[in-house]
């Protein structure tokens, strides 16, 4: 059967005299026969169920009116109506709206004042009698995930969580339904939908998605198209019929519960009613559910039948001294890195551990996992044996998280479970008991049995569960491989749930244990596991998985083994090839235009050793690859990260030569006194300025950013500058370039002036009596070689 | 005060190549642009903030208890037919500002100069996801956004950057003025979006013109139409 929402609210409202400006909630009390005759018209056109008046009836909502302290008031009042006006012919869902802010850190508001918010307001539309409580046109994943948790804390009534979506199929904070709809029904959503925003046809696709995705029944209520004015009034561009027409492919879609928003009216409710009867449910698919994880925009799915996810095991601070330091001191700038490189090395979920003795494991936990779902899309991994911490990291995670680890121990089972269940996350289940480690297969299916048991018993099922085989050390018990490929076997019979393991355990105490592990790898992939937990930048066991994966069937004939280029056996060729090829002179030339700064010292290391001195190689090498460098920058040929990486390998150069000949002095082309003017704190144009001149045989004195001008003389002066060069980026600073000409002027100083910076012109420059105008750092090179008559 | 602080996931490098002023650069290592990009991610601190204000198209003024004249006429041609603004400032923070420095001092000309232009793409990135979260909003209560202006462009003086700050409410998201009015930290950005009735037809000279609005056409991150894409 296909359930009928109301369409909107708010237009009927005005129409029904609500002032522009006025709380919309107020009416409940003021004029409840105008919301009454609202509901009485929707449930007239067919509409099953009705939503109260109470979408913006928060505390946080209310107080832009001064009417927080009436929220019980406001939404008692609302339920009383509808359940009038529904009498025994519809059901009343219970309205509730977001706060209107973003929660931290995507913006100010914390997640459990906006979990109190919303309790309260759960609270009052439960104690009032409403059916349902509807959580509608949400943007954000994570403000969903506190509405649903208070609402559900709050009250045993069936949840509806709709989000709102764009014209990317996302929300405008970046979550995919597929990611919604995992993460949603896990926390306990009872029914998972979409409103706003979009049209019914811009619907479908995300309806589809939803339905495919979890089983609870889907909702959807679509505006009427987009407002637009016209002769002074607001309308919407669809009619009811053609809304109407758009129910039966909703339901098709997978939607069971169908309504309106913004735009509709009861005649569009109306069209949808008479479009949908008869429409039969849709088919929805009923195989088990698979073990999804979804971070606040990316599902991963761990499933036999797909290739194998890795389990990036690096942040982690055992062992490791300089992150353990680190993350004790409150940064988390390695731990970032990790999560960063690791999904680039291929791992599709993250482990975090903050295991760093004496701290505060919940606040370490609830920052790392705060911060690293800001910047990767891997969905996480809550690895830690402190329930607290557990339950920190859990709460601040936008999405679905999976917990490592529980195990059939007492303590874990009964502490953890909850948690799992509450936040919606999924668990690692470790064989191990209160009276240790089961040595054989048989002995851990049984232990994970038990761990089973204990969880469906607390509200898990199917989809929920990573079952962990365990690996020993066969340096300590030669049957450990064997057990673990038993295992492995065991649980894909037993159970079908997908399975990991951490392997570098079974090689402890070898030598050469890279052999092992890879080994072990390839052996437990065709055992078949799952997802593994390990170090993705492990080159060995990469290559044991791209082999694996192709001898086992997951990259079909080996089609991505064959195009990886580690397997081909001609190597590209090297791209420097030709620089070794030519004499040391040609070749320093060759390597400073070229930027290659890595073999840039053995090269002037050579030309020393063939007999050229300093200078020479300055001026033949170096001064003439720069040259040629100016020539093609000024055609555009080369651009200036370019130019800077020749200017790097400039830098490489005259070092070695000092490293080598120190008693044989670089050219002195001249003194440059620089400086960006007081005021600015643009340095970077003026940075790469003075690396030029100073690389070009120029003595550099940097008087660094928003220097005065009295400063600015003075240094002039006391290093006898031949050259003074003044940097300004904005229009509110280069008034600045002034006033230091006309001080350096008053001061008799005989140094050239050259200014630049963005702002600048050459007509300023002019006019302010500066002796050159250089648009970029090469170009200031040029110039100051005419300045001190070289060129 | 609506606060959004988005997520930089991915920096873009294309944008970051341009504002390298590498659009036109052949065989430029994208390793390079890439490190840069994911570095500028790794130490950005993402903020943004933004307030709504009924505005005044003919006296070209932000309607508030101290309202806000708007000084310009490219400004005012832009937010012309406009009934109401939103004044926003987004910011990377100092951390990517320091490391620009650093690297500079390290000899690290080239990665500091790619990393201070992917710290500008991301800024840009920033304003981005908050317009996208407004536009939504806005097209609900049938508004369309014009693209977003800010001092300096046309002539729209500098000396209006101190309003700019009061009315977005920079403040509270560490946004400062210098004395010679320039933003600190260095890597953020102000800006006016005007909201316009959205009318039957859509209005296509308001899409957004970015590069080809601006007068500095020997900037080496002018956009190129075939070389990147459309800031």
């Amino acid at each position: 059967m296909i359930h009928i929402f109301d369409g909107a609210l708010g237009t009927m409202l005005q129409a029904g005299g609500l002032q522009p400006g006025a709380c919309p909630e107020l009416m409940n009390i003021e004029k409840p026969d105008i919301v009454r005759g609202i509901h009485e018209a929707y449930i007239r056109a067919g509409a099953t169920i009705i939503e109260t008046n109470t979408f913006g009836a928060s505390t946080l909502k209310l107080a832009h009116y001064g009417l927080a302290d009436r929220m019980a008031e406001l939404n008692a009042a609302a339920v009383r109506i509808a359940k009038e006006a529904a009498d025994s012919h519809a059901k009343v869902a219970g309205s509730i709206g977001p706060t209107g802010r973003f929660i931290e850190p995507l913006g100010d508001l914390p997640f459990d004042e906006a979990y109190s918010v919303f309790f309260t307001q759960a609270k009052a539309l439960a104690e009032a009698g409403a059916d349902y409580l509807i959580i509608e046109t949400c943007i954000d994943l994570q403000e969903m995930r506190a509405a649903l948790l208070a609402a559900k804390d709050a009250c045993a009534l069936p949840v509806i969580c709709q989000l709102s979506y764009s014209e990317d199929g996302r929300t405008v904070t970046g979550t995919d339904p597929q990611s919604a709809a995992v993460t949603l029904e896990a926390m306990g959503a009872s029914i998972i939908g979409v409103n706003c925003s979009l049209g019914p046809e811009q619907l479908v696709p995300i309806v589809r998605t939803l339905a495919e995705n979890c089983r609870v029944p889907i909702s959807v209520l679509p505006n009427a198209g987009m407002p637009y004015l016209e002769d002074g009034e607001t309308k919407f561009p669809m009619g009811p019929d053609d809304f109407g027409a758009w129910g039966p492919k909703l339901a098709a879609a997978g939607a069971t519960y169908i309504g309106g928003c913004c735009g509709t009216t009861p005649e569009h409710i109306r069209a949808l009613a008479e479009a949908v009867k008869g429409c039969e449910e849709p088919k929805r698919n009923v195989s088990p559910r698979r073990l999804m994880l979804a971070s606040r925009t990316r599902t991963v799915t761990i499933d036999k039948e797909l290739p194998t996810v890795l389990i990036g095991e690096r942040i982690n601070p055992t062992g490791r001294k300089k992150l353990a330091a680190e993350i004790r001191d409150g940064s988390l700038l390695s731990v970032k890195k990790e999560a960063v490189n690791q999904a680039k090395a291929g791992a599709k979920l993250l482990d975090v551990n903050m295991g760093v003795g004496g701290i505060d494991q919940t606040a370490a936990m609830r920052n790392a996992v705060t911060e690293i779902s800001q910047i990767t899309d891997a969905p996480l991994a809550i690895d830690t044996s402190d329930a607290t911490a557990l339950e920190a990291g859990l709460r601040a995670y936008p999405g679905r998280a999976l917990i490592n680890s529980v195990s059939a121990e007492e303590a874990r089972l009964r502490e953890f479970l909850p948690l799992a269940k509450r936040y919606g996350a999924a668990i690692l289940c470790l064989p191990l008991t209160d009276e240790g480690v089961p040595k054989t297969a048989r002995e851990r299916v049984g232990v994970m049995h038990r761990i089973i048991r204990a969880a469906k018993e607390a509200g898990l099922s199917d989809g929920d569960f990573l079952l962990d085989a365990l690996v020993m050390t066969i340096s300590a018990d030669a049957n450990a491989c064997h057990e673990v490929m038993e295992t492995l076997r065991l649980y894909r019979k037993e159970f079908g749930y997908p399975s990991t393991m951490g392997l570098s355990n079974i090689s402890f105490g070898l030598p050469n244990r890279p052999l092992i592990n890879s080994t072990f790898f390839a052996m437990c992939l065709a055992a078949g596991l799952d997802a593994p937990i390990m170090n993705p930048y492990d080159d060995t066991m990469q290559n044991a998985l791209m082999a694996s994966a192709a001898l086992l069937g997951k990259d079909p004939n080996g089609l991505a083994y064959s195009k990886n280029e580690a397997n081909l056996s001609v190597p590209k060729a090297a791209a420097t090839a030709k620089i070794t090829e030519l004499d040391a002179m040609s070749a320093i030339k060759q390597a400073v235009i070229e930027g290659e700064k890595d073999g840039i010292a053995e090269l002037v290391a050579k030309a020393i050793r063939e007999g050229h001195d300093s200078n020479e190689i300055t001026e033949k090498a170096l001064t003439a690859a720069m040259n040629d460098i100016g020539v093609d920058f000024g055609a555009g040929r080369v651009f200036l990260p370019q130019v800077l990486l020749s200017a790097e390998t400039m830098r490489a150069a005259f070092d070695k030569l000092k490293e080598l000949l120190p008693a044989q002095k670089a050219n002195d082309k001249g003194t440059v006194v620089i400086a960006t003017v007081k005021g600015d704190v643009h340095d970077l144009g003026k940075n790469i300025t003075g690396a030029l001149l100073a690389n070009s045989g120029f003595r550099l004195i940097d008087l660094g950013k928003d220097v005065d001008a009295a400063e600015i003389v003075k240094a002039a002066i006391e290093n006898k500058a031949d050259i003074v060069g003044l940097c300004a980026l904005m229009t509110t600073t280069m008034i600045q370039i002034d006033k230091v000409i006309e001080q350096l002027h008053a001061a008799g100083c005989a140094a050239k002036v050259m200014v630049g910076g963005a702002a600048l012109t050459q007509e300023y420059a002019d006019a302010a009596g500066a002796d050159a105008y250089a648009p970029d750092g090469v170009k200031a090179v040029q110039l100051a070689k005419q300045m001190v008559g070289i060129d | 005060m609506p606060i959004y602080n988005a997520p930089l996931l991915q920096i873009d490098a294309k944008e970051t190549r341009r504002y390298a002023g590498l659009q036109k650069a052949e065989n430029f290592s994208e390793e390079r642009i890439l490190n840069a990009c994911e570095e500028a991610a790794l130490l950005a601190v993402p903020r943004g903030i933004w307030e709504i204000y009924p505005y005044d198209c003919a006296a070209q003024t932000v309607l508030d208890e101290s309202p806000f004249a708007i000084e310009g006429k490219s400004v005012g041609k832009h937010l012309a037919g406009c009934e109401k603004i939103i004044l926003l400032a987004a910011t990377v923070g100092e951390a990517v500002e320091s490391q620009v420095t650093k690297l500079f001092e390290d000899g690290e000309y080239s990665a500091s100069v790619l990393l201070d232009a992917a710290a500008t793409a991301a800024v840009e990135q920033i304003a981005d996801a908050m317009e996208k979260t407004i536009r939504q909003k806005m097209a609900r209560e049938g508004y369309t956004m014009r693209w977003r202006f800010s001092p300096g462009y046309g002539d729209w003086p500098l000396e209006q950057q101190p309003e700019l700050i009061r009315l977005s409410r920079a403040e509270e998201i560490d946004i400062h003025l210098s004395a010679a009015l320039m933003l600190i930290p260095r890597k953020s950005i102000t800006a006016a979006i005007g909201l316009a009735r959205n009318t039957k037809t859509s209005e296509p000279s308001h899409t957004p013109k970015g590069c080809a609005s601006c007068d500095k056409r020997d900037c080496p991150s002018r956009f190129i139409p075939d070389a990147g894409t459309q800031p």
